[in-house]
């Protein structure tokens, strides 16, 4: 039996099969849960590690160097993809774009076009 | 020294970016459309002038900044060796000769949680023999000041391996 569920809105394919009386394989995402009947332990197993873990912390883009933003690519709203060029940050004759290494919406700015940062100032807060 | 030549392009730094990330290739143009410095500040770039781009290897971005800084001091140490000037460094990244500008540096990195990718500009005023009204009171050349034509190649050649000795020192 092949089945779909939604958990917190992500999608898993899993299927599960008889293989003789008392043993049962799940397939969780490809992964493979082979359960004996009346053994509690292996299910608890099944939920804690067959979901793959979220992360739901918050995602912050910060200065990797002192200098002034030139420029500011995104609003906040937007949904980005990794490597998105977000801020153009110079410092002295050196010009960064800041690129995103995550993907997700951007939940804050934190500053603005001539805006003097110090490195390790967070730029951008993604969610 | 792996060189890629160009007769005319818009500007070294906006093709190199689009080029694979080879550390220590040198895009050389002999005429640039829409050279540009700093805040996207035009940069005078006609034929005769010395524009290249060079591609550095992975590096932290301090060392960089660094390198940045350290590039005016080898573009002035290789003129006034070569050519017996006194050329004068306006911090962070021009160099100045006679009071007028000769020569410009232009470090561009890609930064995520790391330095993806960074290229070096450097464009240096070697044949030009006029620059326009705007420009004459405040840029010079190479030919206009030492009154003879300049070995492009010799002199690219010698900044980058300046360059590349600098990075060692710095990363060391």
């Amino acid at each position: 039996m092949k089945l779909k569920l939604n958990i917190k809105g992500k999608e898993y394919t899993v299927e599960i099969q008889e293989t003789d009386r008392d043993t049962v394989k799940i397939r969780v995402q490809g992964e493979e849960f082979v359960f004996k009947q009346k053994k509690e332990e292996e299910k608890v197993l099944v939920a804690k590690s067959s979901l793959p873990k979220r992360d739901f912390k918050e995602k912050r883009i910060k200065a990797p160097i002192a200098g002034i933003i030139s420029e500011v690519f995104v609003k906040e709203k937007d949904v980005i993809k990794k490597g998105k060029k977000v801020i153009l940050l110079s410092a002295m004759k050196m010009e960064n774009e800041i690129i995103s290494d995550f993907e997700g919406r951007v939940k804050k700015v934190s500053v603005k076009k001539d805006q003097k940062v110090k490195e390790g100032d967070i730029l951008i807060v993604l969610e | 020294m792996k060189i890629k030549r160009y007769k005319r392009v818009s500007s070294t730094n906006t093709l190199v970016k689009k080029l694979k990330p080879e550390p220590w290739l040198v895009v050389l143009a002999q005429e640039q459309t829409a050279g540009y410095g700093r805040k996207k500040n035009y940069w005078f770039s006609p034929k005769g002038g010395l524009y290249f781009s060079i591609i550095l290897p992975k590096s932290t971005i301090d060392d960089l900044q660094t390198l940045t800084l350290l590039a005016a001091f080898v573009v002035a140490k290789v003129i006034k060796e070569r050519f017996k000037v006194e050329p004068f460094i306006k911090l962070p990244n021009d160099v100045y000769l006679n009071q007028k500008k000769i020569a410009g540096i232009l470090t561009e990195t890609v930064v995520g949680s790391d330095v993806k990718f960074s290229i070096m500009g450097i464009g240096l005023n070697t044949n030009i023999d006029t620059f326009p009204k705007e420009l004459e009171n405040i840029a010079t050349s190479l030919k206009i000041e030492l009154g003879k034509r300049i070995d492009n190649e010799k002199v690219l050649k010698e900044i980058v391996k300046y360059i590349k000795k600098q990075l060692k020192t710095i990363s060391e």
